[in-house]
């Protein structure tokens, strides 16, 4: 049955008071919408239904009493902590819907210096965590680009990843233990021990739920020691991605674990190290850390190996680790790049994906030279692998083009899904996975079953179990006709 | 009108840390190891140059006039001029792309940073050259910037200099109606003639993006590299930089104390009880 929006309005109001429930205009324009549709946020324009009330809940309760009121009521709910997502994720697919808001949930819980993890609130945002470890000598090791601005909860939610992860692993291997709340208002906990073989492992079905099987309340990862004295940076320049790829490869193989691995194609380097690479030049850029020794004989190692290639340069450590100090954006960085947009009308979208060692190049060429053929206006289109495990990397599709002769709210038709349609059908006919890190959101659900193939019964089980009603998130992960 | 815009590439200072600063005072050249960046109002004064000539191009063609008339301001030809490293030579490319006429670097490793009348006498002696009609840069050049070198130049063209200026647009008539900044508010004025328009806070303030295809378009074109002698400046002029004597980090910081973790109603009244009553007491 579908209630009025005054009639969620009152209830919400009933339930947590008037003080909780924000249903300000403009902030439920902002709320409707994620970076996604970043260039409708920034020209004002908004084009998705209107939520009937952001509510920004205060404790797990709270939480529990929004989920349990929307489910009875058949109203779309969608969780939100900082904002931060690319993919859709965060839009409002249905008029009225409700937009339950964790960021008021941001005390940190415990820091466990003994057992090395913390415990935090979904609403604390990565940096205050990081600041306040690091004033014990320990860091998170989760560094993705958004650390200032991004909430453990929606990190957690999207399965983010961030620029350490070739050492600290993504969010999957830092999670010990987190609370949820379900569709119905059930809360489950899983507790902080460091491994379990009672079953499959059920973080996984809360970790990249992108709040579409439930709302995480509370979550607890690892800490590491902090030792950035050891740090040591590596550089290098070379022309062909090929050898790029196969350099990152055998670091991989042979054990070494760098906490930052990267390589760049020209034109991703050209944003970054222009001041050192030549316009056809490529950058390697690594860095170890950790324990003196383990640093020391992990640079040695990779010294070692990309010895071994003759067409790579080194460059001077000290270059690859300013460019690293400036790496995060935090809440200024966006306004400046947000006031270049509106000037300019060059957007840059970014599309990250993953493959395998022996077809990560193959996929790479091909969606990149689809691009720069088939989408009009393009200023810029590029990439650079950033996550390298033991069997493969990511490859982070970057590309700005300016929008041309076309209103904000056709900017996404006309140029970013044909740009993630041309790198989702590549990677897929190369056998890579359509999202690496970001999250499928709303942007790439068209190609979630291909993407799973067989498996994706599965996933359609996880939806009806946990979600029989389908007020999580609707249009997120799950097609339209999963959701009953 | 022939315009001529000089712009500076500096390095991204912001992308320095204390800890660097404090290497760059002890003589360490850490500005080598950040990315370069447009100095930032001349990117203003590079993009006003476009949208000048862009809108004297609609002008005239909606006129039915064909753009190259010859008629006064019948059209606008554009040229960039920036003095320092190749470092400089990604961001001439791009203003070829961009439909610059000709760009063009005079090599001088930072041999006239701290020498404003040297970079004027570079500047002018171009503009001279180029038989330019009308000079942009930004009034402003960053750290160790002296805010002479739009006068200098302006002195040695024996031209009239404009600093401030926020708004260009072509006129009805032909000439140019400037805005600037004034005290606490704007003025504005008609321009006709020859002139030295140093760009303050522009309300533009990014340079538009060539597309590849532009970029591949103008691939072929040279960078035309002027040596400061044949400017006029010879090597024994150009006395060492005025070496770096200090530094002094100047904390910017705003004092605050930040309120958090309570609902808006108790912070609203924690401001007021505990922060805002007393002012208003004691005022």
């Amino acid at each position: 049955m579908h209630m009025s929006r005054e009639a969620i309005v009152e209830g919400l109001r009933r339930l947590l008071g008037a003080e909780s429930v924000v249903t300000d205009e403009e902030v439920l324009k902002h709320a409707s919408v994620d970076n996604f549709r970043k260039l409708e946020d920034i020209f004002g324009v908004y084009t998705r239904p209107l939520p009937a009330a952001v509510v920004m809940a205060g404790s797990t309760e709270e939480v529990v009493e929004v989920l349990r009121f929307a489910d009875e009521h058949g109203i779309n709910v969608v969780p939100r902590t900082g904002g931060t997502a690319t993919e859709g994720g965060l839009e409002t697919d249905e008029p009225n819907s409700v937009v339950l808001d964790g960021s008021r949930m941001n005390q940190i819980i415990d820091i466990d210096t003994y057992n090395m993890q913390a415990t935090v609130q979904c609403g604390v945002p990565l940096q205050v965590l990081e600041d306040r470890v690091r004033e014990l000598g320990m860091t998170t090791g989760h560094s993705p680009q958004s650390k200032p601005v991004a909430h453990l909860g929606g990190l957690v939610a999207t399965r983010s990843i961030g620029q350490f992860s070739t050492l600290y692993g993504g969010i999957e291997d830092m999670v010990v233990g987190l609370e949820a709340v379900f569709a119905g208002g059930r809360v489950a906990r899983i507790k902080n021990v460091p491994r379990r073989a009672a079953g499959p492992d059920i973080r996984h079905i809360v970790i990249g739920n992108e709040g579409a099987l439930c709302f995480i309340t509370e979550v607890t990862v690892k800490l590491f020691p902090y030792l950035p004295q050891n740090n040591r940076f590596l550089g290098y320049t070379l022309k062909s991605m090929k050898t790029g790829f196969e350099v990152l490869r055998q670091v991989m193989v042979n054990g070494y674990k760098p906490s930052v691995a990267r390589l760049y194609d020209p034109g991703d380097a050209g944003l970054h190290f222009s001041h050192f690479a030549e316009p056809d030049d490529c950058v390697l850029a690594f860095m170890a850390e950790g324990a003196a020794g383990i640093s020391a004989a992990t640079a040695a190692g990779i010294e070692a190996i990309v010895g071994e290639f003759a067409e790579c340069q080194p460059v001077e450590g000290k270059l690859i680790e300013t460019w690293f100090n400036n790496l995060c954006w935090g809440p200024d960085d966006i306004a400046h790049e947000n006031e270049r947009i509106y000037q300019t009308k060059n957007v840059n979208r970014t599309t990250e994906i993953s493959a395998n060692w022996s077809r990560i190049y193959d996929i790479y060429e091909n969606a990149l030279r689809r691009i720069v053929t088939e989408i009009p206006d393009i200023t810029m289109a590029g990439g650079h692998s950033s996550h390298s495990y033991i069997n493969g990397t990511n490859m982070y599709f970057n590309y700005f083009y300016n929008v041309v002769d076309c209103p904000p709210e056709q900017e996404v038709d006309k140029y970013y899904l044909p740009i993630i349609s041309i790198i989702c059908e590549e990677t897929l006919r190369g056998g890579g996975s359509i999202v690496h890190h970001h999250g499928l959101g709303k942007a790439r659900v068209p190609w979630v079953k291909e993407e799973y193939g067989s498996s994706f019964f599965m996933l359609e089980a996880l939806k009806q179990a946990f979600d029989p009603h389908g007020i999580m998130n609707k249009g997120t992960i799950f097609p339209s006709d999963v959701v009953k | 009108m022939k315009v001529l815009v000089c712009f500076k590439v500096t390095p991204d200072y912001e992308a320095l840390r204390p800890a660097d600063w404090e290497r760059v005072a002890a003589g360490s050249d850490e500005t080598k190891f950040v990315h370069r960046v447009l100095n930032v109002f001349d990117e203003s004064a590079l993009e006003l140059a476009l949208r000048l000539r862009d809108a004297v191009r609609q002008a005239a063609a909606g006129a039915g006039r064909a753009a190259e008339s010859g008629v006064a301001y019948g059209d606008v030809r554009l040229r960039a001029l920036t003095i320092g490293g190749h470092d400089a030579d990604p961001f001439l490319q791009t203003l070829l792309a961009l439909g610059y006429d000709a760009v063009a670097r005079v090599p001088a490793n930072g041999a006239l940073d701290f020498a404003p009348q040297l970079t004027a006498s570079v500047i002018a002696a171009y503009a001279r050259r180029t038989e330019s009609d009308l000079l942009l840069l930004g009034d402003r050049s960053g750290p160790g910037d002296s805010g002479l070198v739009p006068f200098l130049v302006a002195e040695s063209l024996g031209w009239s200099c404009l600093s401030g200026v926020t708004e260009l647009r072509a006129s009805a008539e032909g000439a140019l109606r400037l805005t600037w900044a004034a005290g606490e508010g704007q003025q504005r004025a008609t321009l006709r003639g020859s002139a030295v328009l140093a760009v303050g806070n522009a309300v533009v303030s990014c340079l538009r993006v060539p597309t590849l295809t532009d970029r591949l378009k103008t691939r072929g074109l040279g960078i035309d590299l002027v040596q400061l002698e044949d400017l006029g400046v010879h090597q024994q002029d150009v006395v060492a930089s005025s070496g770096l004597a200090g530094l002094e980090v100047v904390d910017r910081r705003r004092a605050g104390v930040i309120l958090d973790g309570r609902p808006p109603a108790t912070l609203a009244r924690t401001l007021l009880d505990d922060y805002l009553a007393p002012l208003l007491e004691t005022s």
